[in-house]
């Protein structure tokens, strides 16, 4: 399987010659092209502050698009994911709401993304429902049950309880590890880090290859193909719930329906993440960049003062300027 | 493989032969189970101007999916549908505010359409962007451009009556847009399963690869699908904005792309091999909305509804994907 997988690799970087690696990473050029550009035009860009504080923001976007990286590279899709991480957001303010200690702030939303994970795992991978169909439902149901509870969206706030009560629950998100340096950040490269091993670095992550490649094969070679495609979805529900508890823990508010819109960046950063690999292939990187390209560019759109109309439009553009250097640039197979 | 099935189709009891039916049409029966249900509970369901307001609630999203489908059998994937369509469902709100004839409208949205399908198709056979990439950069732009045009307001419309009968007007007792949907439906059929470009789209979304040897061109195809979609689209939004008398101001319509690939979907374990129909579609678009009508007539409240939705749409699937023993993988990302 590895072995197969690096030829196509070999083939392309052997046959470019001087401008190889601009063909083969000629999109990540042109999101760096993008960036420089920005920092140019508005020089507060390129200021540390904003960039630590990009960084920071953005672990919620990374967890969220790395949750769905593990899915989609079996070859499925979860929409729930960003409903997972709403209703885990809204049940960890509850149960602080509810003067539960702090570790069951932090337990019960990962309790909840596992519980939807099995349920995903199952339905799509035992029962054989079409994941698009399967996890849409799910969503579906997980946002009904949020609105039955918060009464219709009712926010969950947490400023109003008493300091003590919140502050071990806020260092998550708002803590510093040393001066300067956000808790979030480090957090942010654990999870990566604890992604990248899982994905690209263990057994796991090579049958989750396999399915990819090819179900029917890889289940006569002895891949337990029900096990790891229900896997994936159980890790991601799991991701899903600890990104709603980052934003709960970075606001202080839990917002029924508030992340709705990291459905859409998750795909992004996914999607753009398959530029960072010559076979175009999904991983855990590429996945990452995608989700700080995303980051920075909604910054950029920030600090220009853009009203949403125009944000629309150019955060459009810009991500087809991006995509478009590089896939000029391969050539056509 | 075939020859086996073929001896034991020949040998069947009656009883053997219902539970072929109910596998095989697994959907279909899930589908009817679940409307009698409803009917029961509550009589009006079954009535001929419920079940005739049903498929005038249920075009909209029909015809949403139609153009999805058939991007998806010439192996494309359109995100901006939803886009596409509120763009031109305000545009089309607006003009006929501004004392626009309503054929004008009807001609401009249409090629409206047909302009967001070529660009689409532009960027994913000239720049070789993916489809799911190059299709989100115009839907983010589309977006935009609703966006500044209405500027974040809804625009009614009142006392139009010759614009308000494309999407609220009567022929004798069918609704004048079922008759529009059906023609569709027709005329794409008839397009899809008759004639040799239609086949040779199926062939080239299928496996693009051999459909090139072959002889096929895979991106004539796509071109010609994402246009046909693109006019479909279109039209839609001057429908969309002739039902709901006006525009609203949502303008990524989002919910509405999933909705219709949720229906383009469903619609396709209709078939034994999973194979997307533009009958399948129609049939599915028209079962999601005599669910919502159905749960409404029972009493379901608005909070619960969603939810309600979500899990029938996923039981009605696994009827037909239980005996399949496959994993729901799905292939168009």
């Amino acid at each position: 399987m590895s072995k197969s997988a690096t030829v196509p690799e070999l083939a392309a970087s052997q046959s470019g010659t001087r401008f190889g690696i601009l063909r083969d990473y000629g999109s990540l050029f042109g999101m760096c092209l993008v960036l420089i550009v920005f920092a140019i035009v508005k020089s507060e860009f390129m200021a540390f502050h904003n960039i630590l504080g990009v960084l920071t923001q953005s672990t919620i976007l990374i967890v969220l698009s790395l949750a769905m990286l593990m899915v989609m590279s079996v070859r499925a899709v979860d929409l729930s994911v960003a409903q997972v991480a709403d209703a885990a957001s809204i049940i960890a303010a509850a149960s602080l709401i509810h003067d539960l200690p702090v570790w069951a702030a932090y337990l019960l939303p990962v309790a909840f993304g596992l519980i939807v994970g099995v349920a995903n795992g199952v339905l799509m991978s035992y029962l054989g429902v079409p994941a698009i169909i399967g996890t849409l439902g799910m969503m579906f149901v997980i946002r009904s049950l949020e609105l039955i509870y918060t009464n219709g969206g009712q926010p969950q706030i947490l400023f109003t309880l008493p300091r003590g009560v919140t502050e071990p629950f806020l260092y998550l998100g708002q803590g510093n590890l040393t001066a300067g340096i956000p808790f979030l950040l480090a957090f942010a490269v654990i999870i990566s880090v604890a992604a990248f091993l899982s994905r690209e670095r263990s057994v796991l992550g090579r049958r989750m290859d396999a399915i990819n490649g090819n179900v029917r094969t890889s289940f006569l070679a002895g891949v337990q193909i029900k096990k790891v495609f229900a896997s994936a979805f159980v890790i991601s529900g799991a991701m899903a719930a600890i990104a709603g508890i980052v934003l709960t823990s970075r606001t202080g508010i839990a917002v029924p329906r508030g992340s709705e819109s990291y459905l859409l960046e998750g795909f992004v950063a996914v999607y753009l993440g398959t530029l960072a690999s010559k076979t175009n292939r999904m991983n855990v990187v590429g996945t990452l960049i995608g989700a700080l390209f995303v980051s920075f560019l909604n910054n950029w759109l920030t600090l220009m003062g853009i009203g949403a109309e125009y944000k629309n439009i150019l955060s459009g553009c810009f991500i087809l300027i991006a995509i478009a250097i590089g896939a000029l640039r391969k050539p056509k197979s | 493989m075939k020859s086996a099935i073929g001896t034991t189709e020949s040998g069947l009891s009656a009883k053997e032969r219902w539970g072929k039916v109910i596998t095989k049409r697994g959907t279909l029966v899930g589908m009817i189970l679940i409307l009698l249900v409803l009917g029961i509970r509550s009589p009006q369901f079954f009535t001929i101007s419920n079940l005739l307001e049903i498929l005038k609630q249920g075009s909209i999203l029909t015809m949403v999916a139609l153009s999805q489908t058939i991007v998806l059998v010439a192996g494309g994937f359109d995100l901006s549908a939803g886009a596409v369509v509120h763009f031109v469902a305000n545009l089309s709100a607006g003009m006929i505010s501004g004392g626009q004839h309503f054929l004008v409208v009807l001609l401009l949205g249409i090629l409206i359409g047909c302009i967001a399908g070529v660009i689409n198709a532009a960027l994913v056979n000239q720049l070789k962007i993916p489809p799911f990439v190059a299709t989100l950069g115009v839907m983010f732009v589309l977006t935009g451009i609703t966006l500044a045009y209405n500027q974040g307001k809804a625009i009614p419309l009142k006392g139009y009556p010759e614009f308000s009968y494309l999407g609220q007007g009567y022929v004798g007792p069918i609704p004048f847009i079922v008759i529009v949907v059906l023609a569709m439906l027709l005329a794409m059929h008839l397009y899809l399963k008759k004639t040799a470009a239609g086949l040779r789209m199926y062939a080239a979304g299928q496996n693009p690869q051999a459909a090139k040897l072959r002889g096929i061109s895979p991106s004539k195809s796509l071109f010609v699908a994402f246009v046909i979609g693109g006019l479909i689209l279109g039209l839609t939004g001057v429908f969309h904005a002739s039902y709901n008398y006006g525009s609203s101001a949502v303008a990524s319509g989002l919910d509405f792309l999933i909705s219709a690939l949720a229906a383009a979907f469903l619609g396709s374990t209709f078939s034994k091999t999973g194979e997307l129909s533009v009958i399948g579609t129609t049939c599915a678009g028209m079962f999601i909305a005599a669910l919502s009508n159905g749960l409404i007539i029972n009493g379901v409240s608005n909070t619960a509804m969603s939810g309600i939705l979500g899990s029938i749409l996923v039981i009605s699937v696994i009827l037909s994907v239980l005996h399949k023993r496959e994993i729901g993988q799905v292939t168009i990302f």
